[in-house]
């Protein structure tokens, strides 16, 4: 991701400010130094945290759709950048260029309306997974809450960044989720897209005619390049337990009472192969509600850093992480009924033996399974990922089939055994996917996830060229790498993919006539620098370009 | 007639002069469809390939020509292939390529020109069914459908609106080349099935999603030449019931209750006529079969899969019947005139020839919308209120009810039935009935013939942003010119 210095950052003008002011109140808006570097440090993802990201020129703290007009339109008026903020996570919530307003949407966060029956809930930039999800539950609802855990914004991930979660079996894709989106954009003007611009409620979000969702993402979502989203509303789904899990204390000294009609299976299969097909009829049995192949050694590195620290450097219990248990798949069922969580259950065991696999009933030993109800359920385990390291950053390939992301952790796993044997990155056991499966028809996500430490100058050294190495790998795969959405390799990888980026321009230059959104995350492009990138390595993805990239005539076969 | 014999040859240049045709037969085919009347086809031309589709726009923009693609058989219905004033049709129906069936990753890869009758049996062969909406045309593309938004009979399997439809081969108004969802590249389709990819996943490239601006434009911002489609698998028991009552209110609360914890297959609300209409195969039966009938009645499917199949449907009728009771009503393996067996087969199949809608009286006039299930029984009552204003016997209105989006959301149909000779009265009906409806709150998603100007008029900022997107995509106006918020001046 891009990063910058403060070099050629400059103070807002009085009038600028005082636009600002009047827009959202004096004492919601700041250019206080201390409070702007807390918005510059956006350290995850982050290839050289040791840089931070842009200062943004002030922090404005709306609280209505309104007033994010007034400070977009001041933006416009006085040549400024905007970038919306909500509950953040990393270096992408940031400013890239040295004027950016960065708003704040943290005022705007009300549940605005949750119609049960249509299960739908209406909400605010803020309104945190968790929060969505309490509340949903007391109505036999839930929602979908993304890897990066409960505590982001649904809207942001549905609207604006990515929005993959382990309970992506049963409840989709932020994106995917979404019914309806108040936009206010780059000009100050707001459109809504779907059903709600017609004033007939937020219950479908295309047409009419053309929908304009396809407008404001992708599979990864314009990261405020496009605009600031102010409300959305977004797809609940049945959750047929209590509402409310009673637990004691927290994380991973907690104890949950499981529900009843729950079950969660820790499985493992003798090889890729049987893993590989027992998924695929998972899928086709229409079993699940959450699932992901997570590797052992994950859960400890999540639950026990120190730990896998000691294992790592123990030949026979880093086989046994390694190889024994390597193929593993967790997989939670809640049935809506004593009879059908029966049928789950015993489909599930069914496909397990039929595939030489087993399980461990993680409810039937009641110290794992009330301790990692909630980490599951509400992925409150998340955030001890940067446990290990203190930082960690990801590798992505395209979505697609469950085959193409089992290998896709495969070829992450060997390109990250090599760094950590260089000492580039820390020693996870290597075999570190999060992967997760969509809506029951085995399309699956998979991103190899590598943990590093800000302090020690290999590891930074390490990031550039494996971003590159990870990109590589993908391209030769025929998937579209994480940096066909990274300024530094944009030009590089977008016309082996029908220069979307030509069309992203496009759009831009279509909402946004003066250039007033940050578009750093969006559609700008600048140079990468291949100096830290192995000659070979460099060679390759010259070769990968030429071979891949489009003529008049599309893919060259 | 010299500048229309020019005309002609450059077609030919493209797709070859057997490919070329202004047979007034083929031509009256596209002058008007449902309500849609006036179009001025001047020929039909049947591109082979996307090459020959580009070409196609690329001339288009050099002469100023309106192309108007078509990719399915006729009787043509809503009238989004009819252009609106001269126009040159592109028909599809040569790109008729089943290109891939996947069994493992369970999609296939299809050309526009693929219609159900031709993809329902090679799929079956894998042991797997097409997605489909409600009795198809027998001639109806299937990437046609898709891009429609018609919707699906099975609503759980309805995560999206673009679904069944994944990955998308676009030609853009400009002419460029652009592929959606995984199929975006790097890499040819061919490439990417090496590295074990199937263009499973619909989204992007990147951080756009084209294929969602392209799905309901009714043509006027890209030709689609293939698509990827999800399938599902299919069942090793399928059952299928009907559930009867005089209470539609009964029957949606029924409804609701089922499709939240995705009980079900097959769910479809229909009142006595459209249902009469469906199963009878001889149109005199219609009136009194109907009568025989409940007011509505809920059909549903319910299957099992291979592992445990005998024990899915068990719980599922279990938990079904428990629903039932709570909501009041009652499933039965039976209505008059039509057994569960053969309700099946009806609901696995396109429509019998003629269409089923002409059964009753010859010709028909759909009125359809968004809405959710629980406005159903409002908007009833004003189509009602409609028909007794034009003395349409109220009784003799189809209505049809579709969840989708699992229940979130719902399609709801009204047919209005009638003789060709008096087709006048049945516009005006129509005319009245839509504005009603659109008073009342009905969505009308995909807005065909005059359904766009009550749609956009509620709109004006969407319209403002769309028009902006058509002048990317298609600078020219070549696609289905004038069609949609889209008005050129000059062109009635």
């Amino acid at each position: 991701m891009t990063t910058a210095t403060l070099e050629t950052w400059k103070e807002i003008s009085e009038a600028a400010y005082r636009d600002l002011e009047n827009a959202v109140g004096a004492e919601n808006v700041s250019r206080e130094p201390a409070v702007l570097d807390g918005y510059a440090w956006q350290p995850t993802i982050n290839d050289d945290p040791a840089k931070w990201v842009k200062r943004p020129v002030a922090v404005v703290l709306p609280s209505s759709t309104e007033e994010v007009q007034e400070v977009v339109r001041a933006c416009n008026r006085h040549g400024l950048k905007f970038k919306a903020f909500s509950t953040g996570w990393g270096v992408y919530s940031g400013p890239t260029y040295d004027n950016v307003v960065q708003i704040d949407l943290r005022r705007m966060n009300r549940i605005l309306e949750i119609d049960e029956k249509n299960m739908y809930a209406l909400v605010e930039p803020y309104v945190c997974g968790a929060q969505l999800q309490a509340e949903a539950m007391k109505r036999g609802l839930n929602c979908h809450i993304i890897g990066a855990g409960p505590a982001c914004s649904p809207l942001a991930s549905a609207t604006s960044g990515w929005g993959v979660g382990w309970d992506g079996v049963y409840m989709s894709y932020g994106h995917r989720n979404l019914l309806g989106a108040e936009w206010v954009l780059p000009d100050g003007e707001v459109i809504r897209v779907g059903s709600c611009d017609s004033g007939l409620g937020w219950f479908s979000p295309d047409g009419p005619g053309p929908s304009l969702r396809g407008l404001m993402r992708g599979s990864t979502g314009a990261l405020s390049g496009l605009g600031v989203f102010t409300k959305c509303a977004l797809k609940l789904y049945p959750w047929p337990g209590p509402s409310r899990v009673n637990v004691r204390g927290l994380l991973l000294d907690a104890k949950a009472e499981i529900p009843e009609n729950v079950r969660f299976h820790l499985c493992f299969f003798p090889d890729r192969k049987r893993l590989a097909d027992a998924v695929y009829r998972v899928g086709e049995a229409e079993l699940g509600y959450l699932a992901t192949r997570t590797a052992v050694a994950a859960f400890i590195y999540t639950f026990a850093p120190h730990l896998l620290r000691r294992i790592a450097g123990t030949r026979c219990l880093r086989d046994v992480l390694s190889r024994g248990v390597k193929w593993g798949f967790v997989i939670m069922l809640v049935g809506a009924s004593e009879e059908e969580i029966a049928y789950q259950d015993a489909a599930l065991r069914r496909i397990l033996a039929d595939h030489d696999g087993l399980s461990i009933e993680a409810m039937g030993v009641p110290a794992i399974g009330s301790m990692v109800f909630m980490n599951f359920f509400r992925v409150t385990a998340i955030p001890m990922v940067f446990r290990m390291g203190g930082l960690f950053s990801t590798a992505l390939d395209r979505n697609d089939t469950w085959d193409t992301q089992l290998d896709w952790a495969e070829i992450g796993e060997s390109i990250k055994r090599k760094w950590i044997e260089r000492g580039g990155i820390l020693d996870d056991l290597a075999d570190n996917p999060f992967m997760a499966l969509y809506e029951s028809n085995m399309w699956a996500h998979c991103e190899e996830i590598f943990q590093y430490d800000a302090r020690d100058p290999k590891h930074l050294a390490s990031l550039e060229p494996m971003f590159i190495e990870f990109s590589v790998a993908a391209i030769e795969k025929c998937m579209e790498p994480l940096s066909a959405t990274d300024a530094r390799l944009r030009k590089i990888v977008s016309p082996l993919m029908g220069h979307y980026n030509e069309w992203q321009k496009k759009v831009s230059a279509m909402v946004d006539t003066n250039r007033a959104a940050d578009t750093g995350m969006y559609c700008d492009e600048v140079d990468f620098d291949f100096s830290k990138v192995e000659p070979e390595l460099k060679a390759k993805l010259d070769r990968l370009v030429e071979r891949f990239r489009w003529t008049e005539d599309g893919p060259p076969s | 007639m010299a500048e229309l014999n020019m005309l002609l040859e450059k077609l030919a240049s493209v797709v070859g002069n057997e490919n070329v045709s202004t047979a007034e037969d083929l031509l009256s085919t596209y002058r008007k469809a449902g309500t849609v009347e006036g179009g001025e086809p001047l020929a039909v031309v049947r591109p082979a390939d996307t090459r020959e589709v580009r070409e196609l726009v690329k001339l288009a923009r050099a002469e100023g020509y309106n192309l108007v693609f078509s990719s399915s058989a006729p009787p043509r219905l809503r009238g989004d292939s009819i252009p609106r004033g001269e126009g040159i049709i592109v028909d599809m129906s040569r790109m008729d390529k089943i290109v891939r069936l996947d069994r493992r990753n369970k999609v296939a890869l299809i050309e526009a020109g693929v219609t159900y009758e031709r993809l329902i049996p090679e799929v079956d062969k894998l042991g797997l069914k097409v997605l489909m909406p409600l009795l198809p045309k027998r001639g109806k593309s299937v990437l046609a459908s898709c891009l429609e938004r018609e919707p699906i009979i099975i609503p759980k399997y309805h995560w999206d609106m673009t679904d069944p439809m994944l990955c998308t081969e676009l030609v853009f108004g400009t002419g460029d080349l652009f592929r959606t969802g995984s199929a975006a590249g790097p890499g040819t389709l061919e490439q990417q099935w090496a590295a074990g990819a199937a263009q499973k996943n619909p989204m992007g490239p990147a951080q756009t999603d084209f294929v969602r601006v392209v799905q309901g434009s009714q043509g006027t911002m890209a030709a689609v030449t293939w698509c990827s489609l999800k399938l599902e698998v299919k069942p090793e028991i399928h059952r299928i019931r009907f559930v009867p009552d005089a209470k539609l209110e009964r029957l949606i609360d029924f409804t609701y209750r089922a499709l939240r914890p995705r009980l079900g297959d097959e769910w479809l609300i229909l009142n006595s006529y459209a249902l009469a209409t469906m199963v009878s195969e001889d149109p005199e039966r219609i009136p009194d079969l109907a009568g025989e009938q409940a007011p509505f009645t809920v059909v549903y499917g319910v299957s099992g899969y291979q592992y445990l199949p005998e024990e899915r449907v068990a719980y599922q009728e279990r938990d079904l019947a428990r629903h039932a009771q709570a909501a009041g009503v009652s499933a039965t393996a039976e209505v008059p005139g039509c057994s569960w067996k053969k309700m099946e087969r009806i609901l696995a199949s396109p429509s019998p020839e003629p269409y089923y809608k002409m059964r009753p009286k010859g010709d028909f006039l759909d009125i359809f919308f968004l809405t959710t299930l629980d406005q159903a029984p409002r908007f009833i009552s004003v189509m009602e209120a409609q028909a007794e204003r034009f003395g349409y016997p109220t009784q003799r209105i189809g209505i049809y009810i579709q969840p989708i989006q699992q229940g979130r959301n719902a399609h709801l149909e009204f047919t209005i039935y009638f003789n060709p000779e008096d087709r006048p009265k049945a516009l005006e009906l129509f005319d009245s009935a839509s504005r009603a409806l659109s008073e009342a709150g009905a969505f009308f998603s995909r807005p065909y013939g005059a359904w766009s100007d009550l749609a956009y008029a509620r709109c004006p900022d969407t319209v403002r942003v769309l028009r902006k997107v058509k002048d990317m995509l298609d600078p020219d106006h070549v696609l289905n010119r004038g069609k949609l918020c889209f008005e050129i001046e000059g062109v009635s």
